[in-house]
């Protein structure tokens, strides 16, 4: 009679159990076989100065405007009369990037800066997951050519006036507030330029110069954040050159969404907006009142359902 | 254990294996709507599922938030990731028991309603569901309308996007149900 009872009364709490547990079994079946890829690392496609992993959705097209003013500093052409830099722009650039499918998408833009058009392709390798896959990884591509004429006629070839820059991004978003990136990186300029400083040494600049970055991202609310990046170039030539004035790109900025629209206020030292300008060419310094004010302002299209 | 008893148990078991039958969701379409005056917000998803107890009417539905899909992917990915927080409450759920007692073995259409609690976004709220159960060739049938005010499940809409979306959600759902092997 003792067994009898025994399961009598593991019957009932079996059966209450899975009374109780009708909602649980399901939940877990749908978590199961969920292993979601991790959306929203970034807001937009571009940080302060360097790319994001983000990419532009599938048929959507996100229409850019960046400006970069004038040096801040007195010491770097800025103060009172330039308004600190706001009576200058250091570089305009107006780009459209286009998502071909979720994980491709295309780019032209045109910039201020040495007059740069830019083709640029970027192509997500590897996205982040929820289980497993920790990092999403990103290639990102550009192609630029000036067509500003030098006075002394060296660049008077178009291939001369062209420039490549390849990047790996590797992200990571670690919880709904805080985002990070690695970008080692690669550019190669057809043409550099061969100079004397004053300490009399003929140095000649490299034609490929590597470089590698990290950018950040912190979320105060669910819309706005501040975000950072730091690109740190490996150069000889800029570690030789007697006056020392080649520093390394640093930018800082309060990041705001409103639904269709992205808004970067920024604060960096880079010369232009384009790595193909930035990296090979930043002469300001933040110690020196070589600070931008600038901004970004991202509108994404969907031009067809995704 | 002798014989005797062993009928005992059997007999007390029966009720438990002929009535505790389950039924399950074959398929699902669960749309939501809102109307507002910039923009209409329109998402579907197909990968709801449900289970349905007969001998006590109990039921529950499972919706992960992540497989609603909008005309426009940035929609989608702020309706996730600043709207409902999808990371964090993946799924909407509800569970409760069917109002009306319904002749399960029997096919036929019924104005049926569901009494029980939502969860949506973390918030667990009371409520009765209206809607259509059709039986029909061992498989029952669940349609559903019914709106839902978001305020009620803590989902906040920043006052500068207020006009963009709407304050009352409607929600389609239609369910399929079939035994579970």
């Amino acid at each position: 009679m003792r067994v009898f009872l025994s399961i009598l009364l593991l019957i009932f709490s079996v059966n209450l159990n899975a009374q109780d547990d009708l909602l649980d079994m399901l939940e877990e079946e749908s978590d199961a076989d969920n292993n979601e890829e991790v959306f929203a690392t970034w807001k937009t496609m571009k940080l302060v100065n360097i790319h994001s992993t983000e990419m532009v959705k599938k048929n959507a097209l996100d229409f850019r405007v960046a400006h970069r003013f004038g040096n801040m500093g007195v010491e770097s052409g800025g103060g009172p009369h330039s308004f600190y830099g706001l009576d200058n722009s250091a570089d305009i650039r107006i780009s459209f990037d286009y998502g071909i499918t979720e994980r491709w998408q295309i780019g032209i833009g045109r910039s201020k800066y040495n007059e740069l058009i830019d083709f640029s392709t970027k192509y997500k390798i590897l996205a982040q997951k929820e289980k497993k896959v920790p990092v999403t990884i990103v290639a990102y591509g550009a192609a630029g050519i000036t067509p500003e004429k030098d006075p002394d006629t060296r660049y008077d070839d178009w291939q001369n006036r062209m420039s490549y820059f390849l990047q790996v991004l590797i992200a990571r978003k670690f919880g709904q507030r805080f985002s990070m990136e690695l970008a080692p990186s690669m550019l190669h300029r057809n043409m550099v330029t061969k100079v004397v400083d004053p300490d009399g040494n003929t140095l000649t600049d490299e034609n490929t110069n590597y470089s590698l970055g990290v950018g950040a991202r912190f979320m105060i609310t669910k819309r706005v954040g501040i975000i950072a990046d730091y690109v740190y170039t490996f150069s000889e030539f800029r570690e030789n050159y007697s006056p020392r004035n080649f520093y390394d790109p640093f930018g800082v900025g309060v990041e705001i969404e409103t639904g269709g629209h992205v808004f970067h206020l920024t604060l960096t030292n880079a010369s232009g907006l384009v790595e193909n300008n930035y990296i090979p060419e930043t002469n300001d310094s933040w110690a020196k009142g070589g600070i931008k004010l600038g901004f970004n302002i991202s509108r994404v299209f969907q031009l067809a359902k995704h | 254990m002798n014989s005797k008893n062993l009928v005992l148990v059997l007999i007390l078991l029966a009720p438990f294996i002929s009535f505790s039958q389950l039924y399950k969701s074959e398929s699902s379409y669960i749309k939501f709507f809102s109307e507002a005056p910039l923009e209409n917000i329109e998402a579907e998803n197909k990968k709801a599922t449900g289970v349905l107890k007969l001998d006590n009417n109990q039921m529950a539905i499972v919706i992960p938030i992540k497989a609603f899909e909008f005309e426009k992917a940035l929609m989608q990915e702020h309706f996730n990731e600043t709207y409902m927080e999808s990371d964090v409450y993946k799924n909407a759920t509800f569970k409760g028991f069917i109002d009306q007692k319904i002749n399960w073995k029997k096919d036929g259409e019924y104005d049926a309603s569901a009494t029980g609690t939502m969860h949506i976004h973390g918030v667990d709220q009371k409520v009765t569901i209206k809607g259509k159960l059709t039986i029909k060739d061992g498989k029952i049938k669940l349609e559903s309308k019914f709106n839902i005010s978001i305020a009620d499940y803590k989902i906040k809409i920043p006052s500068a996007v207020v006009t963009n979306i709407a304050e009352v959600v409607e929600v389609t759902m239609n369910m399929m149900l079939g035994p579970k092997q």
